[in-house]
């Protein structure tokens, strides 16, 4: 089996002078022994290959030369796409290159295929991926770079003197943060929005109907704190009743303001007892209006049905690079990833503020017996979305080791410089100097 | 002349016989403490300071230097620099201002952090026993004016990064070679300023500039008495719009005896404070209001600090005979 | 028959029956006698002054004696050096006349007598041979001195002092000189200067100098508490007395006039003129003008002369208390306050007058010029402008050290208090 533990990749967004100045040799060889981390020209080979795959994936499920994999080079990359979807892949705390790999319950619906068709085949569990929502819409080419926001994450975009901002999301479908595109009506599934606003009913209200814009579901958010999007869709396939929630937590927050109502929405409840499942994250105790998620942090996410814990959920991360992980829910609901670390432009590239997206999705089986729309059924898929952001480590790039050097250095000059120039340069008219001391 | 009662008398010849040193010392240790460390109290008066009290330190600070915003502000995107946010400049500047107009310059000497930092440095090479290092008269006519450049910079500098002429990473660029941003974090236990910062050749220049101008202020302080004031664009900014301030320091030329004992004791040394019998608002834009000069002026009334209008500590020979007294046997 | 006269040796005559005794006698018993309610406390000066120029005494002092003759010397370097400082210039009339052979007929009277008694065997004060004498380049006189004094066989220091003082480069200069002055001293005593015994002398002189501020301020009473003619017998003492014994002294005198003070006593008329007293120094036994004045019925209620206000009213500041630091500030003590007439300049003098007319509340003004006391002479022009754009009165006296002109001046001086007399009644 290989154990390519690429997670370890995340542990590299610490000290030093990461990212900076390592050779890929090196690089590569530390990480197949699963330290060190993958090399710019690793990582575009490795999307290459994911490519390459992608297009085979349309005409032939094809296995490739399994189990080859078992050295911790490159070549183990093709082995392991290749048992995408196996069970045996799941192990924990690794996290799998693929997108549409490690999702059981795919069922050999390669996504290739369905986006060949030109677009993601409307909702739900079979179509193209799941269902998000996002605060940027599909990409046209590479990186989203981060809206260079204030200080220290300040989120500055205001609606303009006076008015509220406005917040614009879009629905998205897909594995991968990246690739999704705009979601696809389903005239099947009966679909629900409901905003819930930091001082609205806890419950929610119905968002009104999209603008001429059909993609973008826009709100205003004129009160300080967490706005919530909740949109869920219904849809009955034979007797299984699908449950897809795709939601979305804006955070509003600005400088001066009302101190006690950012206070009062930095504590307000964040999750909805109507939802049929959610996905929250986990606020940290020390977090504060501007918080930021940043690669290298570990984050706890609770899946909730009905506003009650749930076990046994089946969580997977997708990283905006397309990597991802799945963890299974523990007793409180609780699962915990670690936000990896995949953002490696060439160095003049790199922008301190790259705003990267996450996708996190939830699903869960009940065999819930009921009726829907006057049809019968006898089980709920259910699958709950969220995406969210982070970004480069702020430690990243940073190196206490030159700081010290340059600040002895010039310290340790100066110093000497100061010392040498008061005792040798004989100011004028100060030639006469009295020793202090006893 | 007014009478004043006699109690109140006896209250003005305590403050005007006060251990002025100690008083000091205490005082900027209270306000360095609220200011570095006021933040785990809850404590935030803003983020329109009119002293060093550094953004920086994220988890002390009791309240933010206004030049962090400012810059900030300033680096905004042109279309909303120049139209909505604009206001909010105004306003900030505004409250700023406020601020400002309550103490003047007396931020600077009993207040700011950075030069409370700068006093003890100045003490410790004092313990050592290591004579100062003075300027000399041509010097200090030169340095002067590096406050109003760096000042210049500090507002075009931001100005040219919302127009996109400059890399974000340079923003704010002032704070990135100030040296609180790496010393008053430390404190709090933050070393994380104390990098330098590969992520862009700009960022690179400036975080290094940075801490080499730290390095520079550890140095110049230990042998010149607050070094950096010196060079401060927030003291340049403070003495642009010093006129209506409440607190002033006070000269009244006629008792002037041009002694120099106030410019011999001056941190900054201002020559004015001595010999300028002319003007009655002897305040400086190189003075950090410190009102040493104040209290080692032996002749009565000569100098004064006036809250609005108001005197609350005054030059007395009495005073003086009780502080030189003092130091003469306590070498303090 | 033979000559068998004896030759009768010629005794040198006791000191207490010379001229020279006389002269201090007389001017002692004028200040102690004409006038009825001498503080008990001046006692201590009557005394010292009787035993010291009267009788003859031996002024004692620790460790090497450096004479000075300026008071542009620092003094505090000198006792920190564990040396004694003693202000030669001398006020004596029979020196005046024996020091005429070094100067022109026309010079300072102050300046005469300092070198006549230097170049004299009995040396009144008799303070022995002074291991060094100090002499700042002030004056042209007092410069040109400099190697008269050495060629009696001292040892000459000269102390190099700005024409000019308001310039940045003339007291880096002077802090310079201070600093060759203080190296000059170690070289002499083989002594260090360190931060302890520079202290214990900055202590020593800035206790005197509170004790004078002190009895500075009693005289701003009006009516006065003590006559000016006391208070320059006092300032005069500072000249060879020890130091802490003077401030004892001077604290004990202090005490008196507190008492005075508070039993609203009064040591002239109420109507008395108040006079300030300017120009060149009076200086025991020559206070011929302070005792005309007060003769006469006004009161000096004070001055601005070297040999008592500018002596010692300015005190020095320091910041931090180390020996560099120290050095410079004493520097500056003697420099930038200064109102000696010899700068370019005068406007800090003027100054200074206004500010002392002002809160002494004086009359009227006796500016004192010593006949060939060039600077003096030169600088009433301006001075006496300035007290007329002021409306204060002043009465501008050139004189020297000889008593001659004793009952001209009285006439002169009556008529001026008169003046200031019906100006006050006038106004009232």
């Amino acid at each position: 089996m290989s154990k390519l533990y690429l997670c370890a990749i995340a542990l590299l967004a610490t000290l030093s002078i990461n990212g900076y100045c390592e050779d890929a040799p090196a690089a590569e060889k530390r990480f197949g022994q699963g330290g060190g981390r993958p090399s710019e020209a690793q990582i575009a080979e490795w999307r290459a290959k994911r490519e390459a795959r992608e297009g085979q994936a349309a005409t032939a499920d094809a296995p490739s030369p399994a189990g080859s994999g078992a050295h911790g080079d490159m070549s183990a990359m093709s082995g392991m796409t290749g048992m995408a979807g196996m069970p045996g892949m799941k192990d924990e705390g690794s996290l799998r290159s693929g997108r549409s790999g490690g999702k059981p319950s795919m069922k050999g619906m390669p996504e290739g295929a369905a986006r060949s068709g030109g677009r993601p085949s409307g909702m739900g569990m079979r179509s193209g991926g799941a269902l998000w929502l996002s605060d940027t819409p599909p990409m046209r080419g590479d990186g989203a770079r981060g809206g260079r926001s204030g200080m220290a994450g300040m989120d500055m975009s205001g609606g303009g003197w006076g008015k509220p901002a406005v917040k614009r999301l879009w629905l998205r479908a897909g594995n991968d943060p990246q690739r999704s595109g705009f979601a696809q009506e389903d005239a099947d599934a009966q679909v629900e929005t409901l905003l819930v606003t930091p001082d609205g009913k806890p419950e929610g209200e119905p968002l009104p109907s999209a603008s001429d814009d059909r993609k973008g579901l826009s709100f205003e958010m004129p009160v300080q704190g967490f706005y919530r999007l909740y949109l869920t869709s219904r849809k009955l396939q034979g007797d299984i009743l699908n449950v897809n929630v795709a939601k979305a937590e804006v955070a509003n927050f600005g400088h001066g303001g009302d101190v006690e109502e950012a206070a009062r929405g930095l504590q307000a409840t964040r999750y909805s007892e109507s939802a049929p499942l959610e996905i929250v994250r986990e606020r940290k105790p020390d977090e504060r209006k501007f918080f930021q998620l940043k690669s290298g942090e570990d984050q706890v996410f609770i899946v909730l049905k009905k506003g009650l814990p749930l076990q046994g959920a089946r969580v997977r991360m997708v990283s905006y690079q397309g990597w991802s992980k799945e963890e299974v829910s523990d007793e409180q609901g609780r699962v915990s990833f670690q936000i990896v670390r995949d953002y490696f432009p060439p160095w003049n590239e790199f922008e301190k503020r790259f705003k990267a997206t996450y996708l996190l999705i939830a699903e869960a089986n009940a065999a819930e017996t009921g009726k829907y729309q006057d049809k019968p059924y006898t089980s709920v898929r259910y699958q709950a979305s969220l995406s969210g952001n982070y970004y480069p480590s702020p430690t990243d790039y940073l190196s206490y080791a030159w700081a010290l050097g340059v600040g002895m250095a010039i310290l340790l000059f100066c110093g000497v410089a100061v010392y040498l120039y008061r005792r040798r340069r004989v100011k004028p008219y100060q030639e006469e100097r009295f020793h202090e001391g006893k | 002349m007014k009478a004043s009662s006699p109690r109140l008398q006896a209250l003005r010849d305590a403050v005007n016989h006060v251990h002025f040193n100690r008083f000091r010392f205490w005082f900027q240790l209270a306000a360095f403490v609220l200011f570095v460390y006021g933040g785990y109290l809850a404590i935030d008066l803003g983020s329109r300071l009119p002293f060093f009290a550094c953004g920086y330190n994220q988890e002390g600070r009791a309240g933010v230097c206004y030049l962090l915003p400012l810059q900030h502000q300033l680096s905004l995107p042109w279309a909303r620099l120049f139209s909505y946010a604009g206001i909010a400049v105004l306003t900030g500047f505004l409250i700023f201002a406020l601020w400002f107009i309550f103490l003047n310059k007396g931020w600077c000497g009993f207040i700011c952090p950075l030069g409370t930092i700068q006093d003890w440095l100045t003490s410790l090479r004092r313990r050592l026993g290591i004579r100062y290092s003075t300027y000399s008269h041509g010097q200090f006519a030169q340095l002067t004016k590096v406050k109003y450049l760096l000042l210049a910079l500090m507002i075009l500098i931001p100005l040219g990064i919302g127009g996109g002429l400059f890399s974000h990473s340079m923003s704010p660029p002032f704070c990135l070679i100030c040296p609180a941003r790496m010393i008053l974090p430390m404190f709090t236990g933050d070393f994380s300023q104390f990098t330098i910062d590969f992520s862009s050749s700009a960022a690179m220049v400036m975080t290094a500039l940075g801490i080499s101008i730290t390095a520079l202020f550890l140095v110049g302080s230990f042998v010149k008495k607050r070094f950096f004031c010196f060079f401060c664009p927030m003291s340049a900014l403070h003495y642009l719009i010093s006129k209506p301030a409440l607190l002033k320091l006070k000269k009244d030329g006629s008792k002037c005896t041009r002694c120099g004992d106030c410019y011999n004791v001056c941190d900054m040394e201002i020559k004015e404070i001595a010999d300028d019998i002319k003007n009655t608002n002897i305040m400086t834009d190189d003075c950090t209001m410190c009102l040493k000069c104040v209290a080692s002026c032996p002749e009565t009334g000569a100098l004064k600090a006036t809250f609005a209008g108001i005197p609350i500590f005054e030059s007395t020979e009495a005073g003086f005979i009780k502080r030189m007294g003092k130091g003469v046997q306590h070498g303090k | 028959m033979e000559n068998d006269a004896k030759v009768i040796p010629i005794q040198a005559a006791p000191y207490n029956l010379s001229r020279q005794a006389g002269e201090a006698e007389n001017m002692l018993d004028h200040i102690v006698d004409d006038f009825p309610d001498n503080p008990q406390s001046m006692a201590y000066f009557y005394d010292l002054f009787r035993r010291v120029y009267c009788h003859g005494d031996e002024v004692k002092h620790e460790g090497m004696l450096v004479g000075t003759t300026c008071i542009q010397a620092p003094e505090e370097l000198i006792y920190a050096f564990g040396a004694t400082p003693m202000r030669l210039c001398n006020g004596s009339y029979h020196y005046d006349q024996k020091g005429a052979d070094f100067m022109p007929a026309k010079s300072c009277s102050l300046v005469k007598a300092t070198l006549g008694m230097l170049n004299s065997e009995t040396v009144i004060p008799k303070i022995g041979k002074p291991d060094l004498i100090v002499n700042p380049t002030t004056c042209d006189q007092k410069k040109k001195a400099s190697v008269m004094i050495e060629g009696m066989g001292h040892s000459v220091y000269e102390l190099e002092f700005p024409n000019v003082k308001e310039s940045e480069a003339s007291r880096v200069y002077w802090q310079r000189s201070v600093r060759q002055f203080a190296a000059r001293l170690r070289e002499l005593t083989g002594k260090k200067l360190t931060r302890k015994n520079l202290q214990a002398a900055m202590a020593k002189t800035s206790r005197a100098q509170a004790a004078f501020r002190k009895l500075h301020n009693f005289r701003r009473k009006s009516p006065s508490l003590i006559l000016g003619k006391d208070a320059f017998l006092v300032t005069n003492a500072y000249f060879f007395d020890d130091i802490e014994r003077w401030t004892d002294a001077v604290e004990k005198l202090n005490a008196e006039l507190e008492l005075r003070d508070e039993a609203g006593f009064k040591a002239v008329q109420s109507k008395a003129p108040r006079v300030l007293f300017t120009g060149s120094p009076p200086i025991f036994p020559n206070l011929k003008l302070p005792l005309l004045i007060e003769e006469a019925g006004g009161v000096v209620v004070t001055d601005e002369t070297c040999s008592a206000n500018r002596m010692l009213y300015d005190m020095t500041a320091v910041d931090e208390w180390l020996v560099n630091d120290m050095v410079d500030s004493l520097a500056d003590k003697y420099l930038k306050p200064c109102t000696c007439p010899i700068f370019t300049r005068n406007d800090d003098r003027r100054r200074r007058l206004l500010d002392l007319v002002r809160d002494f509340n004086a009359d009227g003004v006796v500016y004192q010029a010593f006949a060939g006391c060039q600077v003096y002479e030169m600088e009433y022009r301006s001075v006496a402008d300035e007290f007329n754009k002021a409306g204060i009165p002043m009465l501008y006296i050139e004189t020297d050290y000889s008593t001659d002109d004793k009952g001209q001046l009285s006439t002169r001086i009556e008529a001026f208090l008169e003046s200031l007399k019906n100006r006050k009644k006038h106004r009232a």
